[in-house]
């Protein structure tokens, strides 16, 4: 009972460990004001672009470094649009996600049911020692570090504060004398960086294996995870266990024996994200307190 | 820098219609340059891309029959945007078209008379307009952003779909696939014109345009969706209410999307798979963007995206190339008009050797 | 046939739409060459469904390198679209085409008696109709043998399997697994859990989490791609591929595996074809000579014994002596579905949608 619990643990964390990446990387853009949609296809490059990197030259590292490199400049992309040339975000989120799928489909046509088998380095030797949490990749690791920074970064520094007020109110912000437009480009270009290593960890780590429609709408789910974690980066990370979780419990439940349907329990999170949507748009007090204001409304100087 | 965006006094007509060209224009010369990097002649692959796949009548039927659904619901989509109303929800909309309106297909099609398709119809529009309900009830009541709800109503819309196509309308004689029965005659589009297949989907289309173009331009509605969309403060002052532009464009959305649904499952499919649409909610956003939110314009947008889905299906036949490349010249014309159309706002001005004092503060 | 002038071939050409459905059919003249269609629903990749699809075609090729010209389209995922390609492949003279999944089968069923130029053949179709021949393969024959492996080598005498969808080539499929197991070991049982999904890496890994955690060391199912193999060795559980050898990837812990072999569907369609003896046919082929299922190398990890077990057992099923689904066998609620002294019909194996006696897990309610 207990190793099938720390079995069940272990598998969400993995599940989860992408939307954590997603999410927070959304999370830190829309804090800033800016709503970009095109995290799914962002996703799909950096799982791509890393996994043909690793095939080629069996690092891991690389892989992930390169997949990085290739989201942000998607993400510049949608900067250029969104940020200096003040279009639309939602639709070019939108195009983002369409090219940025098709793009890593045509791309990785040549990789397709290709798996990664890649030599343990000795390193990984002596990770997987240590009890418990060696199961566990260095990404997902990564990921807590990631969030504990992320955290620090936004509610104890004053370049966290800076960006968040850019998001409420970029007119002050920018009376203030702050550069609005270029905090709103690094904050976009990290939010690519992170939703590279979401992908990439897809390709190299969860499923080590290239298919058609790999990410499957987990870039979607991280813009839903924003919403649904009330723009705080604590509730993001619950909030990506519980969706990664999600399927898990639901294979579980099957073989349990529970008889709700799979499609009710994956339909779950995105109705849960729904009402709390809902709910707090509700408070106007809530509201203010945690919606960043100027949310996808362009900026203009 | 020394090249500034420069708001201009009132948007550039000249630039409304030269930034979609411009945007084909860019969209033709990156498709000849994937064409080239495959060892194609790139003029020669252009051709063959875009005209072989309607070069004969079965082929011209098979463009409408593909553009009927992307014009119908980029119509509806529009009559949102013009008011400033993100309808993203369209999949989902078309989604519970195809579930409303399959129901009366499979329940009272076998046997049923005239009247069946035409009920398939209407309870489509109620279902994806029931959908749209939905953002745009959060959106009054709750101030809840229409983007993300109409989203998450997406995947909620195609499980359902997937629990109903697994379980109860999994077809009796289709050896547990999941798939539903063929729909009957009664239920099914019929064909206009013959040795195609195109369908009076395309007629559909054709009335939306119409009724979108009479709302939108000529009617009191449109007048105050269009206001809406251009000032909530100006509207506010004229008394025009923003809860009825939220209602009126989700629903203008759902009601073209359900209807949209029907164009699938009782059109050139005839049965119902779980994967009713190939994302012609997400593709009708870009149709209703390239055709500038205008209905005229998004009749032919929506031929041109169908016509790019096409074109990739054969370029594996006649030019050996991934039908991925669909989407690529997809996402890639909708990024160069929206970067085209920065110039409709704004004007491109030249400020030479400017003090960094005074470069500052623009 | 060299002796048909190019002028007598266009005459009987001329008639042919007036005799449809009848499979009279003229043969090719000595220097025509022979086009042929494939649509993959997927993509085709280096395992797997689609792969074994593809080695059909290029079997063909290779039996007939000057006479053959195979045009070849993938991931057409939409039904509407795959219509309409094989309508396009018709039109531009391909005489034989081949539909490579069930889902293509009811719009080849629509087409074949109207594109009379062009024959058909769907893999995975149900029956054979105007213009239309299919062909199935027994997939059970080869979980049965690998049955055999899992029951002898399974130490916690559970079983598991990640089904993809619960269709009845699925279903007669681990049936069959669980039948083979206990054939040599009684007290086996099998724990589904379904997938829903042909591929879909995430889920696959995760079922295999779900199947493990519960006790399962002998996994199998209907891969298309290693992702199964390699979390199950991950976990340092045996994994059977019964769509394919992914050894490649799961370099230790795959047990065996089957392959499925199509070549003889295509090259002797192709043939008949070319002689102008094309009749639309229903073949539901297993092991054997000319079969669509090869069993292929085993683990060198797995016991002389047990690999001789599954020949024999292979041999009494190709000399018809040995029956999977003969009984007696029970359903998962305990009835006699099948007698002790006779055998399940071919029909019944085909629409089967019940699990035996040993199998944990549900189908879900139609």
């Amino acid at each position: 009972m207990i190793g099938q619990l720390t079995q069940l643990i272990i598998a969400t964390l993995v599940a989860g460990t992408p939307l954590v990446y997603a999410a927070l990387g959304e999370l830190v853009v829309e804090l800033a004001g800016v709503l970009n949609m095109g995290v799914e296809g962002m996703m799909v490059i950096g799982a791509i672009s890393a996994f043909a990197v690793t095939m080629a030259t069996g690092s891991l590292t690389l892989g992930v470094i390169v997949a990085i490199a290739a989201a942000m400049v998607l993400s510049l992309l949608f900067a250029v649009l969104a940020i200096s040339f003040r279009a639309n975000q939602v639709a070019v989120g939108l195009a983002l996600t369409i090219f940025g799928t098709s793009l890593g489909s045509y791309i990785g046509k040549s990789y397709v049911g290709m798996a990664l088998v890649t030599a343990p380095s000795p390193l990984a030797g002596l990770i997987t020692k240590i009890p418990l949490l060696g199961q566990l990749h260095p990404l997902v690791w990564l990921s807590w570090i990631l969030f504990g920074a992320t955290w620090y970064f936004l509610y104890r520094t004053k370049p966290g504060l800076v960006l968040r007020a850019v998001g409420e109110s970029p007119a002050s912000a920018h009376a203030i004398g702050y550069p609005v437009i270029r905090i709103r480009y690094l904050a976009t270009l990290f939010g690519g960086a992170l939703a590279g290593v979401a992908g990439a960890y897809v390709s190299l780590v969860y499923t080590a294996l290239w298919t058609e429609g790999l990410i499957a709408g987990r870039g979607w789910i991280a813009v839903a995870l924003v919403v649904f974690a009330t723009w705080r980066p604590e509730r993001c990370i619950a909030g990506a266990y519980l969706f990664g979780g999600a399927t898990m419990a639901q294979l579980f439940a099957q073989s349990a024996g529970v008889g709700l349907p799979p499609e009710l329990m994956s339909a779950l999170p995105y109705i849960a994200t729904i009402i709390v949507l809902a709910l707090i748009s509700r408070n106007e007090t809530l509201m203010r307190l945690s919606v960043p204001a100027s949310l996808g409304k362009p900026f203009n100087p | 820098m020394p090249l500034h965006f420069e708001a201009r006094t009132k948007p550039s007509t000249l630039m409304v219609w030269l930034s979609p060209a411009a945007a084909l224009l860019l969209t033709a010369i990156a498709a000849m340059i994937v064409f080239a990097s495959a060892d194609h002649n790139p003029l020669q692959a252009l051709t063959t891309f875009f005209l072989s796949p309607v070069a004969d009548l079965y082929g011209f039927g098979e463009l409408l029959i593909k553009a009927a659904p992307l014009i119908l619901i980029g119509v509806g989509l529009a009559i949102g945007y013009r008011a400033g109303i993100w309808n993203v929800g369209g999949e989902g909309q078309l989604i519970l078209g195809v579930i409303f309106g399959g129901y009366v297909a499979l329940k009272f099609g076998p046997g049923g008379g005239v009247w069946v398709l035409p009920t398939m119809i209407v309870v489509a529009a109620v279902g994806g307009m029931l959908w749209a309900a939905i953002p745009a009830l959060l959106r009054t009541w709750a101030n809840a952003n229409e983007i993300l709800v109409s989203l998450m109503l997406n995947y909620v819309a195609q499980y359902w779909l997937s629990w109903l196509v697994f379980g109860v309308w999994r077809d009796p004689a289709g050896f547990n696939f999941p798939q539903s029965q063929p729909l009957a005659p009664s239920a099914l589009l019929p064909v206009i014109v013959d040795g195609t297949r195109a369908n009076i989907g395309i007629v559909f289309a054709l009335v939306a345009v119409a009724l979108g173009w009479l709302t939108v331009g000529w009617s009191f509605v449109g007048y105050q969706l269009r206001v809406t969309g251009l000032s909530h403060g100006a509207a506010r002052y004229a008394g025009f209410s923003t809860d009825r532009a939220v209602w009126v464009g989700m629903l203008a959305g759902g009601i073209a999307a359900g209807i949209a649904g029907i164009c699938e499952i009782a059109g050139p499919l005839g049965q119902i798979f779980p994967t009713a649409s190939p994302g012609y909610g997400y593709a009708a956003i870009i149709v209703a963007f390239l055709g500038r939110l205008n209905p005229i314009g998004i009749f032919f947008a929506g031929l041109l995206m169908a016509l790019l889905y096409l074109s990739g299906d054969s370029a594996q036949m006649s030019l050996g190339m991934p039908s991925s490349i669909t989407g690529l010249l997809q996402g890639l014309l909708l990024f160069f008009l929206l970067a085209a159309d920065v110039l409709v706002q704004y004007r491109l001005k030249y400020i030479p050797s400017v003090r960094p004092e005074v470069r500052r503060a623009i | 046939m060299a002796g048909f002038s190019r002028r007598q071939l266009l005459k009987i050409a001329a008639a042919t739409p007036f005799v449809s459905g009848a499979g009279l059919r003229s043969a090719l003249a000595a220097d025509e060459v022979l086009k042929v269609g494939v649509i993959h629903q997927g993509a085709i990749s280096d395992t797997g469904w689609e792969y074994f699809q593809a080695q059909a075609w290029r079997a063909l090729e290779k039996a007939y390198p000057d006479k053959v010209k195979v045009t070849v389209l993938e991931n057409i995922a939409q039904m509407q679209d795959a219509e309409r390609l094989f309508r396009q492949l018709s039109s531009q003279g391909n005489k034989l085409i081949f539909g490579t999944t069930f889902s293509q089968y009811a719009s080849l069923k629509k087409l074949a008696p109207t594109l009379t130029n062009s024959h058909f053949e769907c893999c995975a179709g149900i029956e054979a109709g105007p213009n239309l021949g299919v062909f199935e393969a027994r997939q059970y024959e080869g979980t049965y043998l690998t049955g055999i492996a899992a029951g002898r080598m399974t130490k916690s005498n559970v079983l598991g399997w990640v089904g993809a969808f619960p269709v009845p080539q699925v279903i007669y499929s681990l049936n069959a697994f669980l039948l083979g197991a206990r054939s040599v070991n009684p007290a086996a049982t099998l724990k589904v859990v379904w997938a829903n999904a042909w591929v879909d890496p995430a889920k696959e890994k995760d079922a295999v989490a779900a199947l493990i955690a519960q006790g399962a060391d002998v996994l199998s199912g209907s891969p298309n791609t290693p992702v199964q193999g390699l979390a199950a060795e991950e976990k340092g559980v045996w994994s059977i591929g019964s769509t394919g050898d992914f050894s490649t990837y799961v370099k230790k812990k795959q047990l065996t595996f089957f392959e499925l072999d199509w070549s003889s569907a295509h090259i002797g369609a192709a043939k008949a074809v070319m002689d102008g003896t094309w009749k639309p046919e229903s073949r539901w082929l297993g092991l054997g000579p000319g079969g669509y299922v090869k069993m292929t190398t085993n683990n060198p990890e797995l016991p002389a014994s047990v690999a001789a077990e599954m020949k024999a057992a292979e041999e009494a099923i190709i000399a018809g002596k040995l029956k999977p689904f003969s009984g007696p066998i029970k359903d998962q609620a305990g009835a006699e579905r099948v007698a002790a002294s006779a055998a399940l019909p071919d029909r019944e194996i085909r629409t089967i949608t019940w699990l035996v006696d040993g199998v944990q897990g549900t189908l879900p309610k139609t």
